[in-house]
């Protein structure tokens, strides 16, 4: 089968997967499965950048987090709790924050290297992590807990088939307008700079604009993924901001195999359910179960779980040359026949 | 009546090899260390057991903590179970843990409302801890909620219930102990987030009240693990106490470089009201001699106090091994938990909600960790005897206990 098949396969069959789940499944677990789509939302915009663009963002978590304190603030202080009104606001605080890291980190005078804007990423999540931590409007340590549900007009959205329906919705959408950006010809300049930065910045593309944008589009999903995160689970706390969940969102990715957008909705699925069963039978030592597990993946598949089906040369840019090889070449023997 | 933990309806397994079966259970339970799920019981009722869940942190930083808690559980549900269950119903024991990570801890606390559908949850160590599941458990989950850490106060939420000391029971007695065996003096050298600042609060009013004198209050940050310049100030300040609010990684140093300028030598009193069993071993005996506590319980009480002494003994003789049954670790405060909500439970004769947290509103025991102890009704939080120890030489002497059961002074 071409990789483009698999992948398309792989994409229907999760979409359909997804849609029915919940008619299968018990409270429990249909609430568990929506915290695990709104963390897939997360893994996307980790994927978009590093996968696709080349940008090592260890700070996911940043916009995430910070969008999740957003929201839970308008809902405790201004009571403002419509979806109309949070998830917009997430989605600005994600973009807004990650335009100025992007700003700040990318459009210096000198093109930045992959491990400056790897340490410059890290060092923001922990940063605001720390502020949190000290800062207590924002309930330091302890953060803010008991957000209130969301609501859409008079009804209450809480956990549960509803919410697990907005995210999927949600998640969806954003997986579509993913897909359609890294096909679209911003996407084959992004994946150009990836594999050669010097060449396209040569060919007259503004190389660190393009990276900048997409990595504000990326902000602006995690922003979205942190206000859904924050009523979900009805608290924040400074942990979303920080290190580990950055590190967390990068493992996410690479497990289910980064540049393939599914790989990373893979990943989230296959890392939590793990756990999930792993802690369930192996209390006490089920994160070394899990860390070695992670080890093991990456060290035999570095290009994770995704690389199980699909070829090394399938994946990110690689992906549209592989593909289209085959369609040209009847094309040109049309061509040659008149 | 007796029975093992098969359902009586499954004639086709044989006996023995029901017992084999609950004797692997068993041996799987102690090979697997603290952290066993499930706990059935060794008998059945006709309405089945009553549900028990335990969230606590079994793995992580606190890890050492969270295992002294699963201990506890797991050693008064046995002893529970041993004498007829509660309401002639056996006792399961649902253990979780919340991995000292708030989002894990959230997933996991699911598991026991959703479910398993457990009648009560006991858990959580930090206030960060408590503050994630909370509402998991108690407003979303419309489950009884009992929190055993000792904490900085001020959890008010109907259907949470609070089994460990509040600043008022750890400073209201202690403090002027430490006037009169210290000095007028304070520093208060404090780690940065929220229980060394509401506690210090409180501290403040009872230093000041008691014509005492706080030269500074500082915070650091969590890591820092570097404290001469707090060292020299506290030096050149004559400060008389340190009541020290910094937590480990940093308190171990910090404790060494007091020591090695001489704070204790020319007369200083350290103290630290967290300090337990399991914290005494971060420094070498003779850094920290003199360092005075007050908590509900030290293994020292065993001595004159035979409730304790038993419980000690039973723990010891159950859980032989590194995990120590000491107060700074919330297991105190799990025991007490358990014991009342048994008690509200009888009381009650149903393990409904509502009538429960009304019995638990003014339930009593007559024994536990430390003394008797007995909730406030009205405030959610326990009256429970203190006792302030001095280390010595590597264990605790006890120099003072409060005359009757200190009041929490809660919402």
């Amino acid at each position: 089968m071409a990789p483009a098949t698999i992948v398309r396969a792989l994409e229907a069959g999760l979409l359909v997967t997804f849609a029915l789940l919940p008619l299968a499944l018990a409270d429990f677990w249909v609430i568990f499965v929506t915290r695990v789509l709104i963390l897939a939302l997360l893994a996307l915009s980790f994927d978009l950048v590093w996968g696709f663009a080349g940008i090592m963002s260890f700070g996911q978590a940043l916009f995430f987090g910070s969008a999740g304190y957003g929201v839970a603030l308008l809902a405790r202080d201004a009571e403002v709790r419509s979806i109309f009104v949070v998830l917009p606001a997430a989605v600005v605080i994600g973009l807004v924050l990650s335009s100025l890291v992007a700003a700040f980190l990318l459009l210096g005078r000198n093109p930045p290297s992959l491990t400056f804007v790897a340490l410059g990423t890290l060092t923001g999540s922990y940063a605001a992590d720390r502020l949190a931590r000290g800062w207590y409007y924002l309930g330091g340590q302890n953060g803010i807990p008991s957000i209130p549900p969301m609501t859409a007009g008079p009804t209450e959205i809480g956990e549960g088939r509803s919410f697990y329906y907005l995210a999927l919705v949600f998640l969806v959408a954003v997986y579509a307008a993913c897909r359609f950006l890294v096909r679209s010809q911003l996407g084959l300049a992004l994946a150009g700079i990836r594999i050669n930065e010097a060449r396209m910045a040569f060919f007259g593309y503004r190389v660190q604009w393009l990276k900048a944008i997409v990595f504000s589009v990326a902000g602006a999903i995690a922003g979205a993924a942190g206000g859904l995160y924050a009523f979900h689970e009805g608290f924040v706390w400074p942990n979303m901001l920080g290190v580990i969940l950055s590190t967390q969102i990068v493992l996410y990715t690479l497990f289910g195999g980064a540049g393939t957008l599914i790989g990373a909705v893979v990943g989230v699925f296959a890392i939590e359910v793990v756990s999930f069963v792993l802690a369930d039978a192996y209390p006490t030592v089920w994160p070394v179960i899990l860390g070695v597990l992670l080890l093991v993946v990456i060290l035999f598949r570095p290009s994770g779980l995704i690389g199980l089906v699909l070829d090394q040369r399938a994946r990110a840019g690689a992906f549209r040359v592989a593909v289209r090889r085959p369609r040209h070449v009847p094309g040109k023997a049309a061509d040659g026949a008149a | 009546m007796r029975d093992d933990n098969e359902p009586r309806h499954d004639p086709s397994m044989p006996n023995r090899r029901r017992f084999l079966q609950s004797a692997a259970w068993t041996w799987g339970a102690v090979a697997a260390g603290a952290g066993s799920w499930v706990l059935r019981p060794t008998w059945a009722s006709a309405q089945g057991p009553i549900k028990v869940g335990i969230a606590t942190d079994l793995t992580g930083a606190i890890g050492y903590a969270g295992n002294a808690n699963a201990n506890i559980a797991k050693l008064v549900v046995k002893e529970i179970n041993g004498r007829g269950g509660v309401l002639g119903r056996p006792l399961e024991l649902h253990i979780e843990d919340t991995a000292s990570n708030e989002s894990v801890a959230v997933a996991n606390v699911r598991k026991l409302i959703q479910r398993d559908k457990v009648d009560v949850v006991f858990g959580g160590i930090t206030s960060s801890m408590r503050n994630a599941i909370k509402d998991v458990i108690v407003t979303r989950g419309r489950t009884l909620y009992i929190y055993p850490q000792l904490y900085e106060g001020k959890e008010c939420t109907p259907f949470i219930y609070c089994t460990g000391p509040t600043p008022a029971q750890q400073c209201d007695e202690f403090i002027p102990w430490l006037m009169k065996n210290g000095g007028k003096r304070f520093a208060l050298p404090s780690a940065n987030y929220v229980w060394p600042h509401v506690l210090n609060q409180y501290a403040r009013k009872v230093i000041e009240g008691n014509g005492g004198e706080v030269i500074f209050e500082e915070y650091y940050p969590l890591d820092q693990v570097e404290y001469s310049a707090t060292v020299n100030k506290i030096m050149t300040n004559k400060v008389d106490v340190v009541f020290n609010t910094v937590i480990p990684p940093g308190v171990g140093p910090f404790f060494k470089q007091l020591y090695e300028a001489g704070f204790t030598k020319r007369g200083g009193r350290l103290s630290c009201v967290y300090y337990d069993e399991n914290t005494l071993n971060i420094n070498a005996p003779h850094e920290i001699e003199g360092l005075a506590s007050c908590l509900d319980y030290f293994r020292a009480v065993t001595k004159d106090e035979p409730g304790s002494a038993r419980i000690q003994a039973d723990y010891d003789k159950q859980f032989p091994g590194p995990i120590v049954f000491a107060a700074g670790s919330a297991a105190t405060g799990m025991y007490r938990g358990l014991k009342l909500w048994e008690a509200a439970v009888k009381e009650a004769r149903s393990v409904g909600r509502e009538a429960v947290a009304k019995a638990l509103d003014h339930a009593k025991i007559s024994e536990g960790p430390g003394g008797p102890a007995e909730m406030v009704p009205g405030k959610r939080h326990c009256k429970m005897r203190m006792y302030t120890a001095v280390a010595k030489q590597g264990t605790y002497d006890i120099v003072a206990r409060s005359k009757g059961l200190v009041d929490p002074k809660e919402c």
